[in-house]
C-alpha cells in the first residue's frame, strides 16, 4: 500500500508540472477516483498527455468532424489562442471564412454576443476589409453584432487584441496580422493566449502569407481555399456553378496530432461543417519507427491496406514494385 | 519694431520704449524712420503668431474664468462675475492677474468695471483701473472719442462737428446724432454705460459642469495627474447624481507653470459618472499623449470638465453588486481604444438601404452607429423562419476598399467571363464562373448633369486553385462607339 502511495504522490507531481509546463492550473487537473487502481509496479503506467484534455469536457470546440475533432485531440480549444494561417494573402478570402465558421459555431452556444475583428490598416487595404452582407448570408452573423478596430500599427493592434481578449463581453476575437513582423513573437502569443484561457473566450489569430513562427497557441491550422463543388438542385448538381465554400485545412500544429490535412465543406444554411469524402487522401505518411501512433484518426480510405497496424513497419508489396520486378524480370 | 504692408508701404505696426523714447510713432513709413534712425531693427509683422499667441493667453486666462472672449487684435475680455470671491475680490484679481502676466513677460493694461464698454476704455486709457457700478460716465466723459469703440470715419465725422470726447457726444441730443452718424454710435454709448446690456461671446463653450484643484506644487508624473483626475472625477460625481445626468465628453485642462495649457478631451459612448471608469479613459488618452505632453516644470492647476452631458439611466444591479451588462463593457471598451487610437479606431457596420455593393454597408465610428438592440426574445431563429422562395445573391466575405483594376487579354463572348486575367500581377485561370449580375448605377443619386455611371456585369470566378472571387465588368461592349472598351475590376473575394 505504501508502495502505492508513493507512486502516486510522484504521478501528481509529474502531472502538476506537466500542467505548469502546459500553462494548466494544477486544481483543474482531475483527480482520479479514490478507488481507482493504480498498479504498484508503476512500470507499465502511462499518463496519457492530450493537450488540455485535463480541462472540462466542454472546454473544446467541436467541428462536427470527427476525424478533425480526434486530429486536434477533442476539437479546438474554446478558451485559448488558435493560429489560422494562410500561405498568401490571397487566401485571405478562405482564411477569414474559415475563421468566421469557427466563429458562427461559437455562437450556436453564445447567440448574440458580439465579435471583434482587429487588423492593421494594412491587412484591411490589402485583402478586404469583411463584408457585413456576406457575412449574414453565409455565418449568420448579424450586422450588429460586428465590430471592427482598425489599428494604424502592429503594436496598437496587439494592445486592442489583448484588451478584448480579456473581456468576456465577445464571444471571439479575431486578430489578423499580415506577413511575419518581429513583434508578433512568442511572448506576443503567450500573453494573447493567457488573456483568453482567463477570460474563457477563444482568439483566433489570422496570419496571411506569414511564416510559422514560434508560437504559444496550442492548435496552429493552415487553410487554403479548395475548389467547391456545383450546386445541387433538384434535377442534380448543376454544371459550371460555384456551390459551398471548401476549404482545405492542414494541422501545422497541434499538442495532440501528427499533421494531417482534410477538406471541408461549409453548409451555410445548417451553420455546419462537412467533409468532402472523396479528397479523404492520407498525406500523413505512415511512421518508420513503429505503429502508428494514432490509429484513431479516423478511416484512410485511398489505401486501406496501410491503414492495418500489422504492416506499419514493412511496406507493402503493392508500394514497392517498381524496384523489384524488374530485377526478377532480367 | 515691428513693420506690416498697408497701402503698398512698410508703416511702423508696433515699436518698444526705446523706438519710442526716439520720437517714432505708430503708422510712420519705415523708410522715414530709417531716415531719422538708420540703425533701427525692423522685425516683419506676423499676425498669424499674434493671434497664437493670443490665443494661448486666453487659453491660460481659462484659470480664471470659462467665460474668456478674444477682443480684435490684442484684447482679451474676461468675464469675471462670480469669480472674483475666489481669488480675494476684485482688486486682489486684478493685482494677481497683472503680477502673472508681468512675470511671464507681457506688459498688459487691464480694467475691470461693470460693462464691457467701460472696461475696454479704463484697460486702454487708464492702464491699472477698476470702476464701480454707475462711475462709467465719470469714466468715459474726459476721455477721447477713441474709447468709444467707434469707427474711424465716424470719429473723424464726430470730430469735423466739434464733439472731441465722448462726454460731449453724450450731452449732444441723441436724434441728430443717430441720423447722421448711424444707430452704432449710440449703441456703443448705450453699452458702455450700461444703459444696454452686452454680451462677451466666449471662444469656448462654457462647460456645464467643472472641478479643479489648484496645486501648491506643481505636478509633473502622468501617474500623479492621473490619480488628479480621479479625485476630480469624485467630486464631479456627486454633481451629476444630483442634475441624473452622465457625462459624454470630458476635458482634462492642464496649466503649466509657464502659462502654456494642454486640453485633452475624451468622449463616451454612453453617458459615464463612474470616477474610476473615468480615470481609465484619460489613463488612455495620456499614455497616447505621452510624447506630445511636455510637463515642463509641471502643472499647477488641474481643471475637470464636463462639455457634455446625457441623462443617466440607472440600472438595477444583482445582489452581488456586480450587473452583468456587456454592452457596457463593449462600450467602455471601444471608448478606451478611442480615446487612445482616435476616433475612427471602432468601426461598426451599418446596412443602408442600396444595392450597390459598396454603399450597402458603410462603416461608421462606434459612437455614431445606433445603439444594438438587444435579440428579442421571441425573435425566430433563421432555421425557423419560413423558407425563403426568393434567395438573396451571394455576396463575397472581403469587398476592397476600393474596386482593383484587373487586366482581361480577351473573353470567350463578349458578354461573358474573362477566361484569365491578371490582377496584382499574377495570372489567374478562370476555372468556372458564375453570372453575370448586372448591378447599375443609383440614378436617383446622380447629379443634374452628371454622366451616368455605367452599369456592372458580376461574375463570381472560380480559378483553378479553388479560390473564389468577384469581378465585374464596368460598362458594355459596343454600347456606344466612342466609348473605350469595358474595364474589368477585382471587387470581393468569398470564402
Amino acid at each position: 500500500m505504501a508502495m502505492s502511495a508513493v507512486a502516486r504522490d510522484t504521478v501528481f507531481a509529474l502531472r502538476r508540472q506537466i500542467a505548469k509546463i502546459e500553462g494548466t492550473l494544477p486544481e483543474r487537473l482531475q483527480a482520479p477516483a479514490p478507488g481507482a487502481p493504480i498498479n504498484a509496479g508503476g512500470s507499465d503506467m502511462t499518463l496519457v498527455r492530450r493537450g488540455l484534455a485535463v480541462a472540462a469536457a466542454d472546454a473544446f470546440l467541436h467541428t462536427g468532424i470527427d476525424r478533425l475533432d480526434t486530429a486536434l485531440g477533442g476539437g479546438l480549444p474554446k478558451a485559448a489562442l488558435s493560429e489560422i494561417h494562410g500561405l498568401e494573402t490571397r487566401d485571405a478570402g478562405a482564411v477569414a471564412g474559415f475563421a468566421l465558421s469557427l466563429v458562427s459555431l461559437i455562437l450556436k452556444e453564445k447567440q448574440g454576443l458580439p465579435i471583434l475583428w482587429v487588423g492593421t490598416a494594412e491587412i484591411f487595404h490589402e485583402a478586404g476589409l469583411p463584408y457585413a452582407k456576406g457575412l449574414h448570408a453565409l455565418f449568420g452573423i448579424e450586422p450588429e453584432q460586428l465590430l471592427f478596430s482598425e489599428a494604424p500599427k502592429l503594436l496598437d493592434a496587439l494592445w486592442i487584441a489583448e484588451e478584448a481578449a480579456r473581456m468576456t463581453a465577445f464571444a471571439a476575437v479575431i486578430l489578423e496580422i499580415r506577413g511575419s513582423p518581429r513583434l508578433l513573437d512568442l511572448t506576443a502569443t503567450r500573453r494573447l493566449h493567457a488573456r483568453a484561457r482567463n477570460a474563457g473566450r477563444p482568439v483566433l489569430l489570422l496570419r496571411q502569407a506569414g511564416a510559422a513562427d514560434p508560437t504559444a497557441a496550442p492548435v496552429r491550422l493552415i487553410v487554403s481555399a479548395a475548389p467547391s463543388t456545383s450546386r445541387e438542385t433538384v434535377a442534380g448538381p448543376l454544371a459550371g456553378s460555384i456551390g459551398r465554400p471548401a476549404f482545405k485545412v492542414d494541422i501545422g500544429k497541434s499538442r495532440t496530432a501528427l499533421p494531417g490535412q482534410f477538406t471541408l465543406e461549409w453548409n451555410p444554411n445548417e451553420h455546419a461543417f462537412a467533409e468532402r469524402a472523396e479528397n479523404s487522401v492520407a498525406v500523413v505518411p505512415t511512421s518508420q519507427r513503429g505503429a502508428d501512433p494514432a490509429p484513431a484518426s479516423g478511416a484512410v480510405l485511398a489505401f486501406p491496406a496501410l491503414a492495418a497496424p500489422a504492416t506499419g513497419d514493412q511496406p507493402s508489396r503493392q508500394q514497392h514494385p517498381a524496384h523489384r520486378s524488374p530485377r526478377r524480370a532480367g | 519694431m515691428i513693420s506690416h504692408r498697408d497701402n503698398n508701404t512698410q508703416r511702423i505696426a508696433a515699436l518698444d520704449e526705446r523706438a519710442e523714447a526716439l520720437k517714432l510713432k505708430r503708422g510712420m513709413g519705415i523708410a522715414d524712420a530709417r531716415a531719422m534712425h538708420p540703425s533701427i531693427d525692423v522685425v516683419e509683422a506676423d499676425p498669424e503668431a499674434d493671434r497664437r499667441l493670443l490665443e494661448g493667453l486666453a487659453d491660460w486666462c481659462d484659470r480664471y474664468t470659462p467665460l474668456v472672449a478674444i477682443d480684435a487684435e490684442d484684447g482679451l475680455f474676461l468675464d469675471v462675475t462670480g469669480c472674483t470671491h475666489l481669488f480675494g475680490g476684485e482688486r486682489a484679481m486684478q493685482d494677481e492677474i497683472l503680477t502673472r502676466f508681468f512675470q511671464q513677460g507681457f506688459d498688459v493694461r487691464a480694467g475691470l468695471a461693470s460693462t464691457p464698454g467701460a472696461a475696454w476704455a479704463a484697460a486702454r486709457f487708464h492702464g491699472d483701473r477698476i470702476v464701480t457700478g454707475g462711475e462709467e460716465k465719470a469714466l468715459l466723459s474726459p476721455l477721447p472719442l477713441s474709447a468709444l469703440r467707434i469707427a474711424p470715419e465716424t470719429r473723424t465725422g464726430l470730430e469735423s462737428v466739434g464733439l472731441r470726447t465722448a462726454g460731449a457726444v453724450m450731452a449732444a441730443p441723441r436724434a441728430p446724432l443717430a441720423r447722421r452718424f448711424g444707430t452704432t454710435l449710440l449703441l456703443r454709448l448705450d453699452q458702455a454705460l450700461g444703459r444696454l446690456d452686452e454680451a462677451v461671446s466666449p471662444r469656448l463653450p462654457v462647460a456645464p459642469l467643472s472641478v479643479e484643484r489648484h496645486l501648491a506644487e506643481p505636478v509633473m508624473l502622468t501617474d500623479d495627474i492621473e490619480r488628479l483626475v480621479n479625485r476630480l472625477a469624485i467630486a464631479l460625481k456627486t454633481d451629476l447624481e444630483r442634475r441624473g445626468e452622465g457625462a459624454r465628453t470630458l476635458a482634462l485642462l492642464l496649466f503649466r507653470v509657464d502659462g502654456a495649457v494642454s486640453r485633452i478631451a475624451v468622449g463616451t459612448s454612453r453617458p459615464m459618472r463612474e470616477p474610476r471608469l473615468i480615470q481609465r479613459l484619460f489613463h488612455e488618452r495620456l499614455t497616447a499623449l505621452e510624447q506630445t505632453i511636455d510637463a515642463g516644470f509641471g502643472f499647477d492647476l488641474v481643471r475637470l470638465s464636463v462639455l457634455s452631458v446625457a441623462a443617466f439611466d440607472l440600472v438595477q444591479g444583482d445582489l452581488a453588486g456586480e450587473a452583468d451588462d456587456d454592452e457596457a463593457d463593449i462600450a467602455l471598451f471601444a471608448d478606451r481604444v478611442r480615446a487612445r487610437l482616435g476616433e475612427a479606431a471602432v468601426l461598426k457596420p451599418v446596412v443602408v438601404e442600396s444595392h450597390l455593393p459598396e454603399r450597402a454597408v458603410k462603416t461608421v465610428p462606434f459612437a455614431e452607429a445606433p445603439q444594438r438592440r438587444a435579440p428579442a426574445a421571441g425573435r425566430a431563429t433563421p432555421r425557423t423562419a419560413p423558407p425563403m422562395t426568393v434567395y438573396p445573391p451571394e455576396r463575397p466575405v472581403r469587398l476592397f476598399r476600393s474596386p482593383e483594376p484587373i487586366e482581361v487579354p480577351a473573353t470567350e463572348i463578349p458578354e461573358g467571363p474573362p477566361m484569365n486575367f491578371r490582377w496584382r500581377r499574377a495570372l489567374y485561370r478562370v476555372a468556372r464562373a458564375e453570372g453575370p449580375e448586372r448591378i447599375a448605377a443609383e440614378w436617383w443619386r446622380q447629379l443634374p448633369g452628371e454622366e451616368e455611371a455605367p452599369t456592372r456585369d458580376y461574375y463570381r470566378i472560380e480559378d483553378s486553385e479553388g479560390r473564389r472571387y468577384w469581378l465585374y465588368r464596368q460598362g458594355l461592349y459596343g454600347s456606344a462607339p466612342q466609348a473605350a472598351t469595358p474595364r474589368w475590376f477585382m471587387h470581393g473575394v468569398f470564402a
